[in-house]
């Protein structure tokens, strides 16, 4: 197994793991923005910066998708890493000065303000990671979601801007932004879910009753399909918000009605 | 006519045909070589091929006229270029009225028309073949060799000229890694941009794990201006299929791909035609003639932006995804396209390599200096004389390029820089054009040698604005994947515009200077880490030029609107009311006689008056 020596501490990895994983290991934190490890690396953020001593030389590497091949030394806390790790941080404070994630995760490595005045347009509270993206096509199966445009007029956007027929309205999107620019809105009066900013609307499956907004239809009959129970008995939970569900059971408990022995893998 | 074998099977089926095809040659003593490289085509050469072909079919019995098409000589601004053998009669700027003559005179009559010859514009000479022109005579022609004396759609030409021997000879007499040690020999390196040792890269993708292994020509060519490429694949695509092929065998790939910028129609239906001919008579396919080495090649056009020249974004649009770049930590020799090992070229490179066979690596390293062998090739463009594609061998001097294949500085101005390396290149001033041409030696200068475009600058270039040019392209060009090149690149544009509206900040250098840091360290490719050359080598050698728009609000090159104001020469007006007309603002007033003033409050700047004035009387300051 390679060793690592990440500001003079050793670790050993599988080869192949990134240094972002020996730091883990190490107990050494690294900011990250567009990593996740459900989805796939796209390293383009390029907040994890570190150096790698190259003997002669150090070169600025990517943390989050640097393989560990051989026994290499990294310097996380070295000048011109942080250098490198706050120039990008503040470019990034000026395209969306207002997301508080985004000042948090600055201030946490240190940065307190940035230099830069805003200057790009498009979408500003949106940092442009990609992690929505990845989540909608490598997890979800869907490809609701993508990127719209080339360089800084580039955006994340449902195709032609349109409110999307792919999404099924799970909010993994919203799930996964680090900067909290994907919302998901509940639109009670019309049981529709929306996910913010791309529009796509979907119908609520709503409790039968309390008509309390349960999720989305399309999630609710996605789930269905991956439930290993008694289908009808799921199909009628479904129905039904967690808290009439909970009631409902109670009720049938109390009846001494249910069949213990039968208990599914249903998560309320 | 020697007609061509269904299908070369062995390497003396193709030495037989070689053979006839010359001899063949050698009974049409005359013919009239027609450019149809883009250059010349725009200007209706493949009309004057028309007109040629049928003077030629009707010229009689007795003595046999060939009228061919050929790529590009490099010449273009003085197209469309005509050849005439016997004696290379080199006649420039020919049109459709001048086609009887030529052939009458000189085809037919064997004299030469003076008024279509090229006249040296400093000393008057004429010049009747290329290599009395000086734009010509200083290159030194390895890779465009062939160009203009080749026909691009005949294989039957380009093998009477020796075109696939050096496949031959490799596939009879040489191991794959024979093939590598002698490119290492040679010294090349890529012409693409980055320069790197051809060789090592053959032989890691070789040695890489994994069964199928690809090679692939980058034909994207997105620098603007810039046509080097384009006339190889244009004028010479077998050379480029050749070097394929013999690539393909040292590092043991089956399948080839040519990416084609989609703006070259010529150069897809050239490659098109000639890997269609290498195919039919059995120079690509199974079992080259005869051998177990099976190849064959593919064309994909490019989709369309500059980045998709970058090597891992042109396989992911190989691959039908978005052409993006991905980090390279895992090189793409060994996980390219589909994830198999695979070799990338540049289309200079290959074409520099059947002739590396052919004459030995030895013969090509002793071309050049210690560290950059072989030849390159410009475009160059600019305020020279003359302008075009020109081949020279490394280690010439960028003051011989200027002045004597360039002829110099146009209309009496003085040199300021010379741009080399494409869009992310640097600006050399006069105080260096006695560097070499060397990979090394320009990047210790702030530039690159990059793909080869040159593009010479005088006196009236404002350094500011061309920096600010440079920074726009890469920013608009820029795929806005990674946060510093999307970002580090619009806040440098931001400031370089305010600089260059005269409302530059003390300070402002510095921050340039801090954000080029950021994106040479910490962007995803190439295009962002060398996207602040333009800004830097400016800074480096015309420090002054921004300090004049920052402190003193005055673009020396009076270049910058709104930074310098413009007056009338008192002395040189004749009053003839002319600026007055045009002004679109009134600011102008004179009378009959009166010599006219510019009022400089009503003055939007837009430069009317300079255009129209003919006595040159209206003067920036
Ligand atoms: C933004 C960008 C654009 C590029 N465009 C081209 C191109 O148009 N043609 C080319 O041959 N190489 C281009 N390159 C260089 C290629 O990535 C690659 O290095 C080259 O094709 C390798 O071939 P070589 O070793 O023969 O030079 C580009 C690189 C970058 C970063
Ligand atoms: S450096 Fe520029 S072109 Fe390259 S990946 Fe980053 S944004 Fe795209």
């Amino acid at each position: 197994m390679p060793t690592v020596i990440i500001d003079g501490q050793k670790v050993e990895v599988e080869r192949d793991a990134t240094v972002l994983d020996a730091a883990k290991k190490a107990g050494v934190w690294i900011p990250t923005l567009c990593y996740h490890p459900a989805v796939s690396i796209s390293g383009s953020c390029r907040v994890c910066m570190v150096e790698l001593d190259r003997g002669d030389w150090r070169q600025l590497i990517t943390a989050c998708n640097y393989p560990v091949r051989r026994d290499i030394v990294v310097y996380i806390s070295s000048d011109r890493a942080e250098r490198a790790r706050r120039g990008v941080m503040e470019l990034l404070l000026a395209r969306s000065p207002e997301s508080p994630e985004l000042k948090e995760l600055a201030e946490r490595m240190g940065v307190k303000s940035t230099p830069y005045p805003t200057v790009t347009e498009s979408q500003r509270s949106c940092i442009l990671c990609g992690l929505c993206i990845a989540v909608c096509e490598d997890i979800i199966g869907k490809a609701a979601i993508g990127y719209a445009g080339r360089g800084v007029d580039r955006t994340v956007a449902s195709p032609f801007r349109q409110p999307s027929e792919d999404c099924i309205g799970c909010g993994a999107c919203a799930a996964v932004c680090p900067v909290g620019t994907i919302k998901v809105r509940v639109h009670e009066e019309q049981e529709e879910v929306e996910i913010s900013p791309f529009k796509s609307r979907g119908k609520l499956l709503v409790c039968e009753q309390c008509r309390a907004p349960i999720v989305s239809t399309q999630v609710g009959e996605q789930a269905l399909g991956k439930v290993e129970m008694n289908r009808e008995e799921f199909r009628e939970l479904m129905r039904l918000c967690p808290k009439c569900r909970r009631s409902k059971t109670a009720a049938r408990l109390e009846a001494g009605n249910i069949d213990k022995q039968r208990g599914g893998r249903v998560v309320s | 006519m020697i007609s061509v074998p269904a299908r070369l099977t062995s390497p003396s089926d193709i030495e037989n045909l070689a053979n006839a095809l010359r001899e063949e040659s050698r009974a049409a003593p005359r013919s009239v070589r027609v450019c149809i490289g883009t250059g010349c085509a725009a200007k209706g050469s493949r009309r004057l091929y028309e007109l040629f072909l049928e003077a030629a079919t009707q010229s009689g019995e007795d003595i046999r006229v060939e009228a061919k098409c050929v790529g590009c000589h490099g010449f273009c601004e003085r197209g469309p270029i005509v050849v005439i053998e016997p004696g290379e009669v080199f006649y420039q700027r020919v049109e459709e009225p001048d086609v009887p003559e030529i052939f009458r005179e000189t085809v037919l009559g064997g004299r030469v028309i003076e008024g279509l010859l090229y006249e040296d514009p400093s000393t008057g000479k004429k010049a009747t073949k290329a290599t009395e022109i000086p734009f010509y005579n200083v290159q030194e022609r390895v890779v465009l060799g062939m160009n203009g004396i080749v026909e691009p759609t005949s294989i039957k030409d380009y093998i009477a000229r020796d075109g696939y021997k050096a496949l031959v000879k490799v596939l009879t007499s040489m191991t794959p890694e024979e093939v590598v040690s002698q490119v290492e020999v040679a010294g090349l390196r890529g012409r693409g941009g980055g320069g790197f040792p051809t060789a090592r890269k053959w032989r890691s993708c070789r040695e890489a794990e994994g069964s199928c292994r690809y090679v692939i020509c980058n034909g994207d060519e997105g620098d603007p201006g810039a046509f080097m490429d384009r006339s190889i694949m244009e004028g010479n695509p077998h050379s480029v299929i050749e070097g394929m092929a013999i690539g393909a065998y040292a590092i043991g790939a089956e399948q080839g791909y040519i990416y084609v910028r989609n703006e070259y129609p010529l150069a897809v239906e050239h490659l098109k035609v000639a890997i269609t001919q290498a195919r039919e008579i059995g120079l690509l396919g199974k079992n080259i003639l005869g051998s177990s080495f099976s190849f064959d090649i593919r064309i994909n056009r490019g989709g369309g932006a500059f980045v998709c020249g970058e090597s891992t974004a042109l396989m992911a649009s190989l691959e039908g995804r978005t052409g993006e770049p991905r980090a390279k930590y895992v090189h793409t020799v060994e996980s390219g396209l589909w994830g198999k090992p695979t070799n990338l070229n540049n289309v200079e490179t290959w074409a520099n390599v059947p002739a590396i066979i052919n004459n030995g690596g030895e013969w090509f390293a002793n071309i050049g200096t210690e560290k950059s062998k072989g030849t390159k090739v410009f475009s160059l463009v600019g305020k020279v004389e003359n302008t075009g594609l020109v081949e020279v061998p490394m280690g010439i001097t960028l003051r011989r390029i200027v002045d004597e294949i360039g002829g110099g500085i146009r209309d009496g101005k003085l040199f300021k820089a010379v741009q080399t390396g494409g869009p992310s290149g640097g600006c050399i001033p006069a105080e260096h054009l006695d560097a070499r041409v060397d990979f090394d030696e320009l990047t210790k200068l702030g530039s690159m040698m990059g793909s080869g475009g040159m593009i010479v600058m005088d006196e009236d270039t404002c350094m500011v604005n061309v920096a600010k040019y440079f920074t726009d392209f890469l920013q608009k060009e820029s795929c806005g994947k990674c946060t510093p090149c999307r970002e580090g690149l619009s806040q440098m544009l931001h400031i370089l515009n305010r600089i260059a509206r005269g409302e530059g900040e003390v300070g402002d250098v510095e921050e340039l200077g801090t954000l080029a840091e950021i994106l040479e360290g910490t962007a995803l490719c190439a295009l962002g880490k060398t996207a602040a050359n333009p800004v830097l080598s400016t800074i480096r050698y015309f420090r002054d030029e921004y300090d004049a728009h920052i402190l003193d609000r005055r673009c020396p090159a009076k270049e910058c609107r709104g930074l310098f104001r413009y007056e009338i020469d008192a002395e040189a007006c004749k009053a003839c009311g002319i600026c007055l007309k045009n002004c679109p603002a009134d600011a102008i007033t004179g009378e009959k006689k009166v010599p006219h003033t510019i009022n400089q409050e009503k003055c939007t700047l837009c430069g009317t008056c300079w255009e129209k004035c003919p006595f040159t009387a209206v003067l920036k300051i």
